[in-house]
């Protein structure tokens, strides 16, 4: 195994961990789940490390892993991690039941739980993880112009939920670089 | 349920044994596999037999039944090629590859059609549940078609459906969130998605679809869609309604016959031509700032204030956020600002 690919990985963990872990956080019920999720996206790129994409690129591509392995725990077949047994205890533990620092507001939560799977979906990528459509589109595998006016779809519907009050654009989810650009279509 | 932290919040949480422990840990595995994804071996596994019949009902077929290869895949020695983007052959006329739902109740929600790009979508919804129908150029079918390979764990070909003729592969996300790919077939393939219904629903629905050419898909539209013949004159009102309050309405040089769309659906139509105008504009305020022309500048803010007034933008507005961007830029360009990222926003 060359140190050079443990130094990649290790940059990429470094990089990522706190973005995956807190894509994982906003999508599951118990902490163990979002651990676990954690755990097989890692491994995941772990394994793949060659087809991990370079710069910018990468933090979507994890989201993309992390989608899938979200839905496979959904679907029922997922399987105990034998990894992050340690994370999985600790953050059971440390894991608050409410805070003020989440990335949007609960009747918002609310509105976009009656929205369709797709919309929701493009919105959470939107306003939680402030991804902007190419990299949406890079998260859920389609283009940008499909993204494009689904995302303004979503964004309309959830408007009317709200009663035309505006979508707040949700917290910054995380230190790097807000990547949301004023285009919104 | 978990709170839906900020990944600061996350970050700030005392996980600092855990998170270097499974570092480690990770580290430790074997690589057992790091060969590109897309390998001919891989998507030979996929393994179709010949379309029993070409007839447009779509039937799941119980796993292990005679022309569904299952684990132990076809004799490759008479295997028609289906999987990996080859042609298939359902017998579709070569320009119907869009597909359409004709099931009683399903509303049109949402209509993206690009010809340029050769790609769209239609979208529909019943009592909380939707289906989408998605049409992509056959390049892309091996990318995607790997991409939802891995919607499982381990990785597989999904279960056999037939869809509108073809062997197709089906996946689930969820209990009620199902995607199905078809194979290429005339240089296109496509991808259903339905949400909030049940496998046995979903597929139900899926026998309802109806493969249609560009004329058939704009037959099947409701009322309120632009067809080919309407959009030059939608265009046209459009740009007078612009032409009221945006003077002159274009830069020098430029006619409004170049602006155009293929658009189905008002609201990308009037994103089509207000994205143009707005862009010639700001192009212009961009070279004449660069060049230091005051007065084209000072032309270009001026047409672009006006932005607020386009009667098209004021309708879009209820619908979605296009009108917002349009405006962010004018905005900038009044505070002197060339818009940041305008050549990219205005090349997709």
């Amino acid at each position: 195994m060359s140190s050079g690919r443990e130094d990649d990985f290790r940059r990429l963990y470094a990089a990522h961990f706190d973005a995956v872990l807190g894509f994982a956080i906003r999508r599951t019920d118990r902490p163990e789940d979002a651990a676990d999720a954690t755990a097989e996206t890692f491994l995941v790129a772990w394994r793949r490390l060659a087809h991990v994409p370079a710069g910018a690129d990468q933090r979507p591509w994890l989201y993309g892993v992390a989608r899938r392995v979200l839905a496979n725990q959904r679907r029922g077949d997922r399987r105990r991690s034998s990894l992050g047994d340690r994370l999985r205890r600790e953050l059971a533990t440390a894991m608050p039941d409410t805070s003020d620092e989440v990335v949007q507001r609960a009747d918002v939560t609310a509105a976009m739980r009656r929205l369709s799977a797709r919309d929701q979906e493009v919105l959470e990528l939107h306003l939680w993880e402030g991804l902007e459509p190419r990299e949406i589109a890079e998260v859920l595998g389609i283009t940008t112009t499909v993204v494009r006016p689904r995302l303004s779809r979503a964004r309309a519907r959830l408007r009317e939920l709200l009663g035309n009050d505006p979508v707040p654009p949700g917290h910054p989810p995380s230190r790097r670089p807000q990547l949301t650009r004023k285009e919104q279509p | 349920m978990n709170p839906q932290l900020t990944d600061d919040a996350v970050a700030a949480l005392p996980l600092h044994a855990g998170r270097a422990e499974l570092l480690e840990e990770i580290m430790q595995t074997p690589v057992l596999d790091d060969r590109p994804l897309a390998t001919p071996d891989t998507r030979r596994r996929r393994g179709w037999l010949a379309p029993v019949a070409a007839a447009a009902a779509v039937a799941v077929l119980a796993g292990g039944t005679a022309w569904w290869a299952g684990a132990r895949g076809p004799d490759p020695e008479t295997a028609p090629p289906v999987a990996g983007g080859g042609p298939a052959t359902a017998g579709a006329p070569a320009d119907a590859y869009r597909a359409v739902l004709d099931a009683e109740g399903w509303r049109v929600e949402d209509v993206y059609d690009d010809a340029k790009q050769d790609t769209g979508d239609i979208g529909y919804s019943k009592d909380g549940a939707s289906l989408e129908v998605d049409w992509y150029p056959a390049a892309g079918y091996d990318s995607r078609y790997d991409d939802r390979r891995h919607i499982t764990d381990p990785p597989s070909d999904g279960s056999p459906v037939d869809l509108l003729g073809l062997p197709s592969s089906m996946w689930a996300y969820s209990a009620d969130d199902h995607t199905v790919i078809r194979p290429v077939e005339n240089g296109h393939f496509l991808e259903v998605r339905g949400s909030g219904l049940t496998e046995q629903q979903y597929v139900a629905l899926l026998g309802q679809l109806r493969l249609v050419d560009a004329d058939g898909f704009e037959a099947a539209l409701p009322e309120g869609y632009v067809t080919t013949s309407e959009r030059r004159g939608q265009i046209d009102e459009m740009l007078d309604g612009i032409a009221q309050v945006a003077k002159p309405l274009l830069p020098a040089g430029m006619d409004r016959s170049s602006i155009t769309s293929d658009q189905t659906d008002p609201y990308h139509l009037g994103a089509d031509v207000t994205g143009q105008v707005a862009c010639a504009w700001v192009g212009q305020f961009a070279e004449a700032t660069r060049a230091g022309d005051e007065f084209a500048a000072q032309r270009a803010v001026g047409v672009m204030e006006t932005s607020y007034r386009w009667p098209v933008l004021k309708q879009m507005d209820a619908r979605g956020d296009w009108p917002e961007w349009i405006w962010s830029m004018a905005d900038e360009m009044t505070a002197g600002q060339v818009p940041p990222g305008w050549r990219q926003s205005c090349a997709d």
